[in-house]
């Protein structure tokens, strides 16, 4: 029997997909508790909003601090909180940083979900609590087939991915040796007004704003003819959510089912500020110009990865079949609502700035 | 003079591959972790042959100081935590010593020594529940415990040192290879010390088993399922196949096995009836020692190594089987 209050435990959850799954469980009635680490400077800005302060009585968000390579703390907060469902969406999950972290990346990605897994069970918490964990369509990297579902073998190119295949693989052995409710959900990107600042969707709505406001010259970017499929957090976590709610434990693909190259993102977002952008050259030498024939956009190979991934598409027909879930925000209202998002904030610096007071400068 | 570098010196593999490259006339140098160098092992006896190392595959800096002092031409990375049935105890450690330590090793070979070549001791463990009657390298991993879903991220990351930085780095993935070194607690080792036994007429065995009982006990030897069957070759064939591969001008991955599939039953009788006893009177399954999730049917398709490589098994089953009961039988002999 499920108590009546529903307790969730989310790793991870200051990041773009915690913060939206720690809303849409509270809107739920759940009491919600976060795992942060302890960083040198604030990290919570994405739950701000949500956050309670521990003098007021009924609290229904409660953060703890633990890390995922840190066993002890994990097996303390399980303890504590006694989890009906445990989201682990904690990960070092910039794939070109885990090629300079591979090892950072396969302790706290891969090890870290054992982590978990271990402190349910050491806990004999098997039977109680749900296991959610973050697999990525990363895991396809060279892909094998298209479009990537659930049966798709995977060919990881990165130490990210293949840390995340760790993570996967244990998940699986877990649910099918222990009988633990444990699944993993196979997202393809997704994106939002608060994805973090280096990943491309956001490097380009946030750049665009700034060069549209004179903020910034020139936007640098990668391979731009990788293409991928990119959906809206806010579906997304509904899904997470959904994955645990089934009679049986199962693995499922979240994606769109539509592919659009970075290319054409930048050219989507452009379009939301009135810009155009007209294209010139290729491979390296290619560029992009404004209406002023300004160069805005070029291409910089320090943005290449070791080995490229270029093309992830997904198929959740399995996902839209037994679990009738369906991606409600469209790819242009995604851009869009990024672009908004992010001209807002230029705007703001822009404000700060003729005033005379410094903003922060964001620097990878 | 051509220099190697084997990791898991100690064990079977290593010890076998230090003769194969001392005969081949190679300095060879073996890391090994001091408490496992101190007891009897595999390699004792080439103590004055090889150059032992002493340091952890988990540390950083014992491996680069070792690479940049070795100087390696070739380094077989051997060592590992090679129980699969335990990696369920020690998931955590398993991925540290199986996964984690290997990419530390291909980091240390990046940064300090990018010429060398590195075999990497990948295992048809990956392979797992596979949905293919036999698997060769295109064969999709499937893996069913800690300890193979360990040697898939090695074996992942391997290629993508390999792919990404240039690295020669080359995956051997071998299937079950056995011989007299195999450590008593192996099914092949315990079945060949059980038909010693009976040979020998010894009811309660002086070496124990994982919990602590005689291996033969009452006279009988308790095995898990029964049922599975196994493509078993034999480690020296197993290890010049190793060196065969990292003589390749390409680095790419090779599957390695006999491509004959012989049950556990099969092993019994032959082990049993090289000693002129029988298998059934002697042996019974026991529940308790059946693993929590099975791996499925394994059975190597080779024909890769057979082309490129020329590799082919010199040693049989059944003569293989014998040499271990043989070598079980002397080394009891010796102890009455």
């Amino acid at each position: 029997m499920r108590g009546t209050v529903n307790k969730a435990l989310i790793t991870g959850v200051t990041g773009q997909d915690g913060s939206y799954l720690a809303e849409l469980l509270l809107s739920k009635g759940y009491e919600v508790h976060g795992v942060k680490r302890r960083t040198s400077l604030f990290n919570t800005d994405r739950i701000d909003h949500i956050y309670v302060d521990p003098h007021e009585s009924d609290r229904r968000f409660i953060l703890h601090h633990g890390d995922l390579t840190d066993a002890s703390s994990l097996i303390r907060i399980i303890q504590q909180v006694q989890p009906d469902e445990i989201y682990n969406l904690a990960a070092q999950s910039h794939v070109a940083v885990s090629f300079e972290e591979p090892e950072y990346t396969a302790n706290s990605d891969g090890l870290g979900a054992l982590r978990i897994l271990e402190a349910i069970r050491i806990l004999g918490l098997e039977k109680k609590t749900r296991f959610y964990q973050a697999s990525t369509s990363e895991l396809y990297g060279l892909v094998q087939e298209i479009p990537q579902r659930e049966t798709t073998p995977f060919h990881p190119r990165s130490p990210y991915a293949v840390a995340k295949l760790y993570a996967y693989w244990i998940t699986v052995n877990y649910r099918e040796s222990y009988g633990m409710y444990a699944c993993n959900g196979i997202l393809f990107n997704h994106e939002s007004p608060v994805r973090g600042e280096t990943f491309v969707t956001r490097k380009i709505t946030r750049a665009l704003a700034r060069i549209k406001l004179g903020l910034q010259e020139c936007l640098y970017l990668g391979n731009m003819d990788a293409k991928r499929d990119w959906g809206h957090a806010k579906d997304y976590v509904e899904m997470q959510w959904l994955m645990l709610q089934q009679e049986q434990p199962e693995d499922f693909v979240i994606a769109t089912g539509v592919q659009h190259s970075v290319r054409d993102f930048v050219n989507a977002a452009a379009a939301e500020i009135e810009m155009k952008i007209q294209w010139k050259g290729s491979g390296l030498d290619e560029r992009g110009y404004d209406q002023n024939g300004r160069c805005i956009v070029a291409v910089d190979p320090r943005y290449f990865r070791p080995a490229e991934v270029e093309t992830l598409l997904g198929d959740a027909s399995k996902a839209r079949r037994k679990l009738g879930w369906a991606p409600k925000i469209t790819f242009k209202e995604l851009v869009s609502e990024m672009m908004r998002e992010d001209l807002k904030s230029a705007e703001r610096d822009e404000v700060v700035k003729k005033h005379g007071y410094s903003t922060f400068s964001y620097y990878e | 003079m051509k220099r190697a570098l084997i990791t898991g010196v100690t064990g079977q593999d290593g010890s076998y591959l230090a003769e194969l490259l001392l005969q081949k006339g190679y300095k060879v140098f073996g890391l090994s972790r001091p408490e496992s160098w101190s007891k009897p092992n595999c390699a004792s006896h080439l103590v004055d042959k090889v150059n032992i190392l002493f340091g952890d595959l988990t540390e950083d800096h014992d491996l680069a100081s070792i690479i940049k002092e070795t100087r390696p031409d070739e380094i077989y990375n051997l060592a590992s935590q090679s129980r699969p049935g335990v990696s369920w105890r020690s998931a955590p450690e398993t991925l540290e010593v199986n996964g984690l330590a290997a990419i530390k090793l291909f980091e240390a070979v990046r940064n300090h020594r990018p010429q060398a070549r590195v075999y990497h001791a990948s295992s048809s463990e990956m392979f797992g529940r596979s949905s293919s009657r036999t698997q060769d390298e295109e064969t999709s991993f499937h893996p069913v415990n800690p300890y193979a879903a360990a040697k898939v991220y090695a074996h992942h990351m391997a290629s993508i040192y390999r792919d990404s930085y240039g690295v020669y780095i080359a995956n051997g993935i071998l299937f079950n290879h056995e011989s007299e070194r195999r450590p008593q607690h192996f099914l092949t080792q315990k079945v060949a010390y059980g038909a010693a036994c009976a040979s020998l007429g010894i009811v309660n065995s002086p070496a124990l088993n994982e919990r602590g009982r005689p291996i033969v006990e009452g006279g009988r030897l308790a095995l898990g399922n029964l049922h599975i069957a196994r493509d078993w070759g034999y480690a020296p064939d197993f290890v010049r196949a190793m060196w065969m591969i990292l003589q390749q001008e390409k680095p790419t991955d090779f599957v390695i096995g006999t491509g004959d599939l012989h049950t556990l039953t099969e092993l019994c009788e032959v082990a049993y009836q090289s000693v002129g006893c029988d298998w059934e009177k002697c042996v019974y399954g026991d529940p308790a020692l059946v693993r929590p999730l099975e791996p499925g049917q394994l059975l190597a398709n080779p024909t890769k190594a057979n082309e490129v490589l020329g590799w082919f098994p010199t040693v049989n089953f059944e003569e293989m089987v014998r040499r271990m009961v043989q070598a079980q039988l002397s080394h009891l002999t010796q102890l009455l």
